[in-house]
């Protein structure tokens, strides 16, 4: 199954994201269902006609189950397994429930202690901790039992100590990050009462911890009940708990299964519902999985037009390099659409330099990586357009072609060098790494290649480097690794998404002219994306200006930069500042581009422009010529040939 | 490197020093002592008194702790009251068993366990993802020895494949082969827990590691997509699954009691309960320290792996 | 899209299935089953030791029954005397002198001649402090031998044991194992670890003791009552009873010791195995605490014994693997029961009137519960089960569990001020140990007695210091007769069951019965 293009479980209208949702709701809905039926059950025991738990019978012992009277059976003093069940079950939950509380409260006070208090008393509480740890638990369990007599209430106690050091660790380690965060200290200064602190600043900040980590521990609290009344450590005779039952059964377990599979599935199902619900809790109550972030992309990402674009055959002249038509990507999180890329057109033509310019959030990024299907599925979707790379749709291409052309013809050099590197491998084997995929090189000649390459970016000690790791670089060096990475294969196009912002301003100069003259060497055409139009106007042949998933402005450099016909481009270029020209005012465009799930009807920059009109609110706008090689998407251009 | 061992190693010390003092309060806690145990139902107050000065248990607590613990330094971990043989045989042997079952145990749930949380993670959202969360999440939620007793009951009762219980056979035996029959089901019906509790976390490493910048770097340089995910990604997550690997082996070693106790396996677990309940004071001494050891041990070793994989936190 | 697995994992994946799939492949049969002429013995624990006169517990003795002999033994199925290693004895008049005259041309498995000096030197070493080897112990039981003042060897085949005053017990006791006679030049070469080495004159001879997984004893070709027919026998340590069974069924073991009763039913319909049952010198009872609260009051205590239905409880509870109890004394030890003595019938009616009788209608018990031990049988079980009887016939009973140990520390030390009753079950070796120790005002619990619920009559404690000095058993029984009837109307105890040990054999073990003296004795056991 190599058809990127055509996954098994094609996304419905809502999204992967939303399938993602209803999946774990589904099984978090389970579990909600399943406990809230085991617990009104349990509360209602005392309400429903069961004989008594503990009446004895021995005439009518291991009745089996089904029998009138004792559907579930009875066990070896004929007591009625149902009755036993129910009564059982709402010991154990208590049991576990209290438990759990009981090691919360503790294990939070003394994380939060510790965490916040830090330095000697911090030490001390951790070291006591890792002793109760490095005590084998079940044995803790058992010297406190022993200690204080069984009972059920001991076990309690038994099992809420071996707990604590779980919560005291986690609920340290996020107090430890917020007692050094800012409006701590600001309240800290302010001469608040540590305890004032703790409680009313930091605590509401660890709750949700609190609570991911209570619900991940009262299953396996409700098991470690069970398991000391399984050793006969737990509730005492005649009571009856989920654990104990399992004991006794256990006796009989080959002449009467269903005295100890009975308690036995109770535990199970409790336990699951338990845990079923507490990864719902958990992923409400986690920041990063309610954003439905925590999603794995796939190899490349989806492709769902409900039709190719229409070709523009009409293209004079040479057949570029890249064209791009009609492109749009999407991001379906939840009910929600983000429409990222709404229909960009592109031409790229051998060897030359086009700059993409946006302000953040406005698409360009996500078009460079739509280019080989890059951007993030989930949640991104290409939903219509065509992307043509030497001639052939890249959106229609296998797994292995569109493998052939990553790296290999086109290449990317993305932002941050720092986590775009792996961070456990030397660069020199992530550069041999990017050789050896496209080029059948001897490991020896691939390693001597990586190191011509490394030069070749002008890193000094290129050999003894080849055995650094990425955070052993400085920035600067990092990003020449990037670029000598993306160059190893001589690739046609090089994707280049702002590469410079992460760094210095005087390496970002550095940098930029690596990239430009070694592109021109190897006659590489570049996609440059970036924000600042200093920077295309050093590198780029021709730029095209994007403004909420559109493009809004394309030409040539000089052009554009001397003349811009869109007032959203004429904005970009004030916000430029100028070398020696401190005192010129860097004009921020007023207001915020609009959020791309719902975009107002006509022109997207109406509402920030200062030219808008009443017209400008109206119909769809077209990108049109308004000179030779010059196009806008305007209804009152700041400059036209006409 | 060495530095870091050198402190990790002796931070152990206080940790023994002070689990050592915890066992001896605690053991003088605990009603009943070992001559009530060892003579049964002739304990009489005087036959008591005797024994007791015989096995030097009528000296005061604290220079019993000096006596053990001085000729712990000797290298001595004393003599057991209740089995008659020197501490250390003892505790060594059973822990011996202990790590076969616990090391297999391991082994299992660490490749099941990463296994199925890799597979978990690249499949997200299919019915792989569902079923390998779903049978996950049964494991969890089983309680073991319930599972144990189970598997008795099918595969040693009923089909009679493996044999119910002990480490070799009776007789003759004593052979790898006859090892690994015994092993099956104790080393399985431990994994299980565990083996769920590292796939649940190395399916969410997984997830978050594969939405990092150098996957898609990875991708982008066109690395066939079976190594991006099983050498970039595996790399990054174990990282952070291993120090849980960590814990569970202390997990696995500390809740091996009951599958020792179902299994008849002779491990050091259920030595410890047995001691426990003899008030076999030194036993449970030299018990404890060899599991709290390992315990320590193996975080160590998993911070040592960890640091190996990742020289960041070298 | 699918990803297959990277081929390294694959590969290993499927190694594991096959490894899995190698291990549950059925073995043939000859591997499933235990060898001819082994005999494989579930014991209920590791043994302790396999020194005779440093163990307790009737699982040591299992073995050492085995690899030792005594002077003297207890005639097959029968807790009476019959001569051992001495051919003879004699009893001087006053009943302080004994005179054995051994068996000649025996040797330990050593290769040690067994003489008088043997004799001298396994009493002496338990005995006398002074004695070089006497720090090869403790010697936990060695107050079964407390008057005897000294042992001489007249000649190397005869031995005079001096006590300081008549002690009846005395033969019963030489042939407890406490009395099974050791070789001197073992001990002497093992010192401590002679409990790991030993050396005797049974019918078997050790072989090996691989801690926690078995001890196999070997053959004895030279026995001097002909070599036994199976080459070996191995011990098993199955602390579980549960597993014990699940061995069992599973052909993984040949003969099972205390049997839950529930798992009696599967194997004696089976033409597999051989259900073996046989009465022992065993009570179990309710200790009641006679010095303070509802049981202080005769009519209490009798209401109890008469609340408590032990018919239904023999007969569900423990599945027939015991026997209603009448009184303080075993029937096993024939000779000294009093057969006239019928057990309390159950009548919950008389039980109501005795409490309402007594004015403690609805007074609340403190109940100690042990979770099993020694004799305990089903312990949790039966104490509920009586829980429920007591509350039909208005007393509030609250059960308290606890481990053996901790049980045994709470017991012994005496009730008063913590509980009203306690389970207790006793096996012992002669009629005399149980009451002596356990009745009598002298062995209050601060006198170092075990009578923890303080029962105190001067009747009893003369009949039975005067049945303890008669050497005439017919003396001895009949004042073991009135001293029951005495105790039966007193009810210090709730009576409650008599034990009949039980044991399960495969059907290719021969020759197998169960002693009344919980001993295993495996010299006439053959399994082809």
């Amino acid at each position: 199954m190599d058809a990127v293009s055509t996954p098994t479980v094609r996304p419905k209208p809502g999204g992967r994201s939303g399938l993602r949702l209803l999946v774990r709701n589904r099984l978090a809905a389970f579990g909600l269902v399943l406990l809230a039926v085991l617990l009104l059950v349990a509360l209602l025991t005392p309400l429903l006609p069961l004989p008594d738990p503990d009446a004895t019978a021995p005439a009518d012992r291991l009745l089996p189950p089904g029998t009138p009277g004792h559907w579930l059976g009875t066990d070896h003093l004929g007591r009625d397994l149902l009755s036993r069940l129910l009564w059982g079950s709402r010991v154990s939950i208590a049991v576990g429930v209290s438990a759990t509380l009981v090691a919360a409260f503790f294990g939070s006070l003394i994380g939060l202690v510790a965490g916040y208090a830090g330095g000697r008393v911090d030490n001390l509480l951790m070291r006591s901790i890792d002793l109760v740890m490095a005590f084998p638990y079940i044995l803790l369990a058992l010297t406190i039992v022993a200690v204080l007599g069984p009972g059920l209430l001991n076990a309690l106690y038994a099992i809420a100590v071996v707990n604590i050091p779980f919560f005291a660790r986690n609920i340290r380690g996020v107090t430890l990050g917020l007692a050094r965060r800012e409006f701590v200290a600001a309240a800290r200064l302010s001469g608040a009462r540590p305890a004032t602190l703790l409680f009313g600043e930091i605590l509401p900040s660890v709750w949700p911890t609190i609570v991911v980590t209570m619900s991940t521990t009262l299953g396996w609290m409700i098991l470690e009940t069970a398991g000391l009344s399984f050793l006969g450590l737990g509730a005492q005779p005649p009571q009856a708990d989920l654990g104990s039952m399992l004991g006794e059964g256990r006796k009989l377990l080959f002449t009467a299964p269903h005295v100890s599979i009975i308690p036995g599935v109770m535990i199970f199902l409790l336990v699951i519902s338990v845990n079923l619900l507490g990864d719902g809790v958990r992923d409400y109550l986690d920041p990063r999985l309610k954003a439905g972030a925590l999603t794995a992309p796939v190899a490349a990402t989806a492709v769902q037009r409900d039709r190719p674009a229409d070709r523009a055959d009409g293209s004079e002249g040479p057949d570029p390099l890249l064209s791009v038509a009609g492109l749009q990507t999407e991001f379906h999180q939840g009910d929600r659409i983000h429409r990222a890329v709404g229909g960009v057109d592109l031409v790229l033509h051998p060897g030359e330099r086009l700059g993409l310019v946006g302000e953040s959030g406005s698409g360009k990024s996500v078009t460079a990586l739509s280019l080989l299907r890059l951007v993030p599925t989930p949640p991104g979707i290409i939903v219509g357009g065509e992307i043509r790379f030497a001639g052939r749709d890249t959106l229609g291409l296998s797994a292995r072609e569109l493998r052939q052309l990553r790296g290999g013809r086109v290449s990317y050099i993305f932002q941050d060098p720092l986590s775009t590197l792996h961070p456990l491998f030397p660069v020199g084997d992530q550069l041999v790494e990017a050789l050896h995929t496209h080029q059948d090189l001897s490991s020896g000649k691939a390693r001597q290649r990586a190191v011509e390459l490394l030069e070749k970016v002008q890193i000094p000690g290129a050999q003894q480097r080849m055995r650094a790791y990425p955070h052993e670089l400085s920035g600067g060096m990092r990003q020449r690794v990037c670029i000598a990475m993306a160059l190893a294969n001589r690739p046609d196009l090089v994707v280049a998404d702002e590469p410079t912002t992460a760094l210095d301003v005087t390496v970002q100069a550095q940098i930029l002219e690596l990239l430009r003259s070694l592109a021109a060497e190897q006659n590489s055409a570049v996609l440059f994306i970036t924000h600042d139009f200093g920077v295309v106007s050093e590198l780029c042949d021709r730029v095209a200006v994007m403004y909420a998933g559109r493009i809004v402005e394309q030409g040539p450099t000089e052009e554009v930069l001397s003349a811009p016909a869109h007032p959203y481009t004429a904005k970009l270029i004030e916000c430029v500042p100028v070398l020696g020209e401190s005192d010129r005012k860097v004009e921020a465009i007023p207001g915020l581009p609009p959020a791309v799930d719902e975009l107002p009807a006509g022109c997207h920059f109406a509402d920030r422009c200062p030219f808008a009109e009443d017209q400008c609110r109206r119909g769809e706008l077209a990108l049109e010529n308004i000179g030779r090689d010059r196009a806008a998407r305007c209804r009152k251009p700041l400059w036209s040939e006409a | 490197m060495w530095l870091f061992l050198g402190k990790r190693l002796f931070a152990i010390v206080p940790i023994l020093l002070g689990l050592s003092i915890l066992v001896f309060a605690m053991m003088a806690l605990i009603p009943g002592d070992p001559a009530t145990a060892i003579l049964g139902s002739y304990a009489t107050p005087e036959n008591v008194a005797r024994l007791n000065e015989q096995l030097g248990l009528d000296r005061p607590l604290p220079q019993q702790y000096l006596i053990w613990a001085g000729n712990l330094l000797q290298g001595d971990l004393g003599r057991s009251y209740a089995l008659n043989r020197p501490v250390a045989h003892e505790v060594f042997e059973r822990f011996g068993a202990t790590l076969i079952l616990a090391g297999s145990a391991l082994l299992l749930c660490a490749f099941f366990g990463l296994l199925a949380g890799v597979v978990a993670a690249v499949r997200q959202f299919r019915w792989t993802d569902r079923i390998v969360t779903l049978v996950v999440l049964v494991g969890i939620s089983t309680p073991s020895f319930w599972l144990g007793l189970l598997m008795i009951m099918l595969f040693a009762v009923h089909l009679q494949w493996l044999p119910a219980s002990g480490m070799y056979a009776a007789y003759g035996g004593g052979d790898l082969p006859d090892l690994l029959r015994h092993l099956a089901m104790p080393a399985v019906t431990l994994a299980v827990v565990a083996t769920g509790v590292i796939a649940r976390l190395t399916r969410t490493a997984m997830l978050e590691v594969l939405r990092q910048d150098y996957i898609r770097t990875a991708r982008a340089k066109g690395v066939p997509e079976r190594r991006v995910i099983y050498r970039h990604a595996f790399k990054a997550a174990l990282v952070t699954v291993i120090p849980v690997l960590g814990i569970q082996a202390g997990f696995v070693i500390g809740g091996a009691v009951y599958i020792e106790t179902v299994f008849q396996w002779p491990g050091i677990g259920r030595m410890l309960v047995n001691a426990i309940s003899t008030r076999d004071l030194l036993l449970v001494q030299g018990g404890v320290l060899v599991v709290a050891v390992s315990y320590v041990l193996f975080n160590l070793a998993a911070d040592i792996l960890q640091a190996l994989l990742d020289p960041r936190l070298r | 899209m699918l990803q297959p697995l990277p081929p390294a994992m694959g590969r290993l994946a499927t190694a594991l299935g096959l490894a899995l799939v190698f291990l549950m492949v059925p073995p043939t049969p000859s591997e499933a089953r235990t060898p001819p002429n082994v005999l494989v013995v579930a014991q209920i624990a590791e043994p302790k030791s396999l020194d005779p006169q440093t163990v307790t517990a009737v699982n040591d003795f299992r073995i050492l029954m085995n690899l030792y002999d005594g002077l003297v033994r207890y005639r097959p199925g029968s807790l009476e005397v019959e001569p051992a290693l001495a051919e003879s004895w004699e009893i001087s008049d006053d009943g302080t002198e004994y005179t054995f005259h051994l068996r000649e041309g025996i040797t330990f498995h050593d290769g040690t001649p067994f003489d008088a000096d043997a004799v001298v030197f396994t009493f002496d070493r338990m005995l006398d402090e002074e004695h070089p080897y006497h720090d090869t112990g403790p010697f936990p039981l060695s107050f079964f031998f407390g008057s005897v003042v000294n042992v001489e060897a007249l000649d190397p085949n005869t031995v005079r044991f001096t006590l300081a005053e008549p002690y009846a017990p005395f033969l019963s006791n030489l042939a407890y194992p406490t009395g099974l006679i050791v070789s001197p030049a073992a001990v002497r070469e093992h010192g401590k670890e002679f409990g790991r080495n030993p050396s005797g004159t049974g019918a078997f001879q050790f072989g090996e003791w691989r801690a926690n997984e078995r001890v196999v004893v070997e053959r004895n070709p030279d026995y001097w009552e002909g070599a036994p027919p199976l080459e070996a026998v191995v011990f098993r340590p199955i602390t579980d009873a549960n597993t014990r069974v699940a061995e069992m069924l599973s052909g993984g073991i040949d003969l099972m010791v205390e049997v839950p009763p529930d798992a009696l039913g599967r194997f004696s319909g089976s033409p597999d195995y051989s259900v073996h049952e046989q009465v022992g010198p065993h009570v179990w009872f309710l200790i009641l605490n006679m010095k303070e609260g509802p049981t202080s009051d005769q009519r209490v205590r009798q209401a109890i014994n008469y609340a408590i239905d032990k018919q239904a409880l023999v007969e569900n509870v423990l599945q027939g693997t015991a026997e209603v109890a009448a009184g303080p004394v075993a029937p096993a030890f024939s000779w000294a029961y009093n057969e006239d003595l019928e057990p309390y019938p159950y009548d919950p009616e008389l039980a109501r009137d005795l409490i309402k009788e007594a004015g403690y209608e609805g007074a609340s018990l403190t109940f100690y519960v042990t979770e099993g031990g020694s004799g305990m049988l089903d312990p949790i079980a039966m104490g509920t089960a009586i829980q429920a009887d007591l509350e039909a016939v208005g007393l509030e009973v609250e059960i308290e569990t606890y481990e053996w140990n901790t049980f045994l520390g709470k017991v012994n030390p005496g009730l008063e001020g913590k509980a009203d009753m306690a389970e207790m079950a006793w096996m012992t070796n002669d009629p005399d140990t149980l009451p002596f120790l356990t009745l009598r005002t002298g062995a209050f619990p601060a006198e170092g007695g075990f009578n923890s619920g303080y029962y105190s009559n001067p009747e009893v404690d003369r009949l039975l210091e005067q049945a303890r000095r008669s050497t005439d058993r017919d003396e001895r029984a009949r004042l073991y007769y009135e001293m029951q009837e005495i105790v039966h109307e007193d009810a210090p105890w709730a009576f409650v069951a008599n034990w009949k040990q039980n044991a399960v054999t495969s059907e290719r073990v021969e020759g197998f019965g169960l002693e009344p003296s919980f001993f295993l004795l495996l010299d006439d056991v053959a399994k082809p």
